[in-house]
């Protein structure tokens, strides 16, 4: 490790109602890898928008090559030679190597862009590398792997200094991952400062020299790598006071039987394998962190994904699942994490979004009976204390937490008894959120079953009664709430 | 403004409406002083011929409008259905009420093969319809060897057509059209068909996925925009007589022009059929009104491209405010 190029101290960052970061530090030197870890919402992204420009901090100071800087955007951060290699890779497929690496500052020729010149460059930055990519293959030819080199030998051609790999194995396979960590090292001889986040503990014993802990937008702690186990982290990162009460025992009826059974599900990289009960009156949480494909799970199961195989029974009987219509019909309801692109339609009424997926039993003759329409939409406002001055309200209009309850009443106006929440308090404020919580404690006490997707650990242990918990498209552990404790979720959630 | 519009007569009948048909009365006072004189009954029953199909043809597209896509084979469609039933009636001796049922048989059979196309198999509207106007002028014009359709002259034996276009100066065409789109209107605002079009033109992914089979609804809004394209074809034959084989793209314009114009919203979710019936009788307005001032015909393009434009702009300020 050599002298500090980078650091930050004391950033403090405010959202509206949120405190994403609370007077964090970060040290990076040259010649180091510094991993920075924390769970999902922790705000190691938020740190590093903060760094790159994309955020202005509320204050704090960042200080890189020892001079007090402030980037205004990420293209100023990178002609200062900070570059982050993204997991989504923003490459243009239909491009060639060359054409990505240089897009924007392309060798020109008179008026002509010299596309002859610019394969030279790429190849010289490959040979630097020591990666062989031909820089006029077509980018969509390439393998993630290879893609992600060309996003590095993009960065080295901007003469970075400081590099930023945001969960850069994610996607790939463990031979990629082998040359990845070759070429990181190689980095890292060549004295660059390099920030890695991920979630995946072994590659930070293998990878890292140091590590950075942030745990609910604060600073934890740093510490040196080969010094700590990997228990050490876990502790650090989940170490938090839990205000509310975590649920101490599970609520659900020894005798319940057994509502929906998934069998050997598979659908795509995300969902491997993946079987699970849920019994009356259950709630059954889904712990994970971001991408252990717990979304993708709900998704196949209610069919709005294609899934390759898995049985799925519905109150012991087999029950064939291509498309959410068949889903619906036996009595599933889902309330997707992205409330806006696929829960309700904000262009239309608080009505119409309740009775959006039950109709049918709202007609009379072949118009709609708009009076009964009213009636039960109200009633559920009431039941639910949607705060609308109408049922003709647009939905647009109305706050999170009362989208999200529409979007509720829309699966309770259809009865359906087994209800998916994918993230059912994601930006809600607080008072709603609360409001949620009883709801469901309600629901579920009524009879129905839930299945809830979460990634906070506290609304985990505060409302399931059993815990089902992923890691890369797989089933890593599956815990009694009565057993259920932070360490041994976050245990089975960096499993691999 | 703001009191203005809250104002309950207003809130009724919807401030758009009321500016369109301000702009519709604007326009008449506009042309009579241009041309020296009032527009007279003459005047008006000309741009009535034109109203009856472009109308049928307007309603129909917004439909399609309303779930975020885009029918140009329309006009086409109109014209081969035209074709091929003149054909029928006259060189085949097919009765004339089989052949008028024809009319909209060609034009559903259109809509269904464009439901298919882009509800079912997922092509972009934008190009399935160029491939079936394509094909419908292709049709048209191989069924009839490239001659005209000469549909019988009012006097003629099998003329009483004609009468549902205009009975002796009654214009009965446009009564005709406007029970259809009242019809229309009841179907895009009290029926399930309607409800589902604008939703799956608002949030297509999120109609799916509270269980409704979104190709289903999307598809019909393709067939009922062919069978008006079909009733379309009826009124256009009553007043055209001679039908020529490889028109039609500019009835899709206007059409389209018509649906934009009377606040449908390109982007789907959003439909007004009487907007697009008075979208319609502005446009027909602006072609004899034009003429009557004493310019050539082609001005009216001009003019009419500038309004579509300012249209999907409001239409588009509009959104990006509601977001």
């Amino acid at each position: 490790m050599g002298e500090v190029i980078l650091t930050m101290k004391g950033i403090d960052k405010s959202f509206p109602g949120v405190h994403a970061l609370d007077h964090v530090d970060l040290e990076v030197r040259r010649g180091e890898v510094h991993a920075l870890m924390g769970e999902n919402g922790a705000g190691k992204s938020t740190l590093m928008k903060v760094l790159t420009g994309i955020y202005t901090r509320d204050s704090g100071t960042i200080i890189y090559e020892g001079q007090d800087v402030t980037f205004h955007n990420p293209k100023e951060a990178q002609e200062a030679g900070i570059v982050i290699v993204h997991q989504e890779l923003n490459m243009m497929n239909h491009l060639t190597v060359a054409q990505n690496i240089f897009i924007g500052r392309e060798f020109m020729k008179g008026s002509l862009i010299d596309d002859q010149k610019m394969n030279e460059e790429a190849r010289k930055l490959f040979n630097q590398l020591g990666i062989d990519i031909n820089p006029a293959e077509k980018m969509g030819n390439l393998t993630v792997g290879k893609q992600q080199m060309c996003e590095i030998a993009k960065a080295i051609s901007h003469e970075a200094k400081v590099i930023i790999f945001d969960e850069p194995s994610a996607a790939l396979t463990e031979s990629e991952i082998e040359e990845l960590f070759k070429i990181i090292r190689d980095l890292r001889d060549k004295q660059l400062g390099i920030v890695y986040i991920s979630h995946r503990m072994d590659e930070i014993k293998v990878i890292t020299d140091r590590v950075t802990v942030m745990r609910d937008g604060g600073y934890v702690g740093t510490l040196i790598t080969a010094d700590c186990t990997k228990d050490d982290i876990i502790n650090m990162m989940v170490g938090r006071v839990i205000y509310e009460d975590p649920k101490t025992h599970s609520m659900v009826a020894p005798d319940a039987p057994v509502v929906l059974k998934v069998e050997h599900l598979n659908a795509g990289k995300m969902v491997r394998d993946v079987s699970f009960e849920l019994r009356k009156g259950e709630i059954l949480g889904f712990s994970g962190l971001m991408g252990a494909g717990r979304t993708e799970t709900a998704r196949a199961l209610f069919g709005a994904d294609p899934k390759e195989s898995g049985d799925i029974y519905v109150n012991g009987s087999k029950v064939e699942i291509h498309s959410p219509e068949d889903a619906v019909k036996c009595g599933i309801g889902y309330l997707s994490e992205d409330r806006k692109r696929y829960g309700i339609v904000v262009g239309k009424t608080v009505a119409e979004n309740s009775t959006m997926a039950s109709l049918k039993d709202f007609l009379k003759g072949i118009f709609i009976d708009r009076k009964k329409e009213n009636e039960a939409t109200n009633k559920y406002i009431d039941r639910l204390k949607t705060k609308t001055p109408s049922v003709d309200q647009l939905v647009v209009n109305l706050s999170g937490g009362n989208q999200q309850k529409v979007v509720i009443a829309k699966w309770l106006v259809k009865n359906c008894d087994i209800l998916i929440f994918d993230e059912p308090t994601r930006g809600i404020d607080v008072g709603a959120k609360s409001e949620i919580y009883h709801l469901m404690n309600e629901l579920a006490a009524e009879g129905k079953s839930i299945i809830m997707i979460s990634s906070e650990m506290t609304e985990i242990l505060r409302m399931s009664d059993r815990i089902v918990v992923m890691c890369e498209g797989r089933k890593t552990a599956e815990i009694d709430i009565a057993e259920a404790t932070q360490e041994k979720i976050m245990h089975a959630a960096t499993l691999r | 403004m703001e009191n203005f519009k809250n104002l309950p007569i207003i809130k009724k009948l919807g401030l758009n409406r009321i500016i369109l048909v301000g702009v519709l009365i604007l326009m008449y006072l506009l042309f009579s002083l241009g041309s020296g004189r009032w527009l007279g009954s003459g005047d008006i029953m000309n741009a009535l011929n034109m109203v009856d199909y472009l109308g049928f043809l307007a309603l129909g597209v917004t439909f399609v409008i309303a779930t975020g896509g885009i029918d140009f084979s329309i006009g086409p469609v109109m014209v081969c259905a035209g074709l091929i039933a003149g054909r029928l009636l006259v060189t085949f001796g097919w009765p004339l009420w089989l052949a008028l049922i024809m009319c909209v048989v060609v034009g559903a059979v259109f809509g269904v093969f464009n439901g298919i196309l882009v509800a079912y198999m997922g092509l972009p509207s934008f190009i399935s319809s160029m491939a079936s106007m394509m094909l419908a002028k292709g049709v048209g014009s191989v069924f009839t060897h490239v001659q005209n359709s000469n549909w019988p002259a009012s006097g003629e034996v099998n003329s009483w057509y004609k009468y549902l276009v205009n009975y002796n100066g009654f214009p009965t065409g446009l009564i005709f059209l406007l029970v259809i789109a009242i019809l229309c209107s009841i179907i895009m605002n009290k029926t399930k068909i309607g409800r589902y079009i604008l939703c799956i033109g608002s949030n297509r992914e999120a109609v799916r996925l509270s269980g409704v089979d979104t190709r289903r609804w999307e598809a019909l809004a393709y067939v009922l925009c062919g069978t008006l394209a079909g009733i379309a074809a009826i009124t256009y034959v009553g007043v055209i007589t001679q039908v020529q084989p490889g028109l039609g793209d500019e009835f899709n314009n206007n059409a389209i022009a018509a649906c934009v114009m009377g606040g449908t919203s390109m982007a789907g979710g959003i439909a007004s059929m009487g907007g697009t019936v008075i979208g319609v009788l502005i446009i027909s307005l602006l072609r004899v009104g034009i003429q009557a001032m004493g310019f050539r015909p082609d001005y009216q393009y001009i003019i009419t491209g500038i309004i579509v434009a300012l249209a999907v702009f409001a239409d588009i300020r509009s959104s990006r405010r509601k977001k």
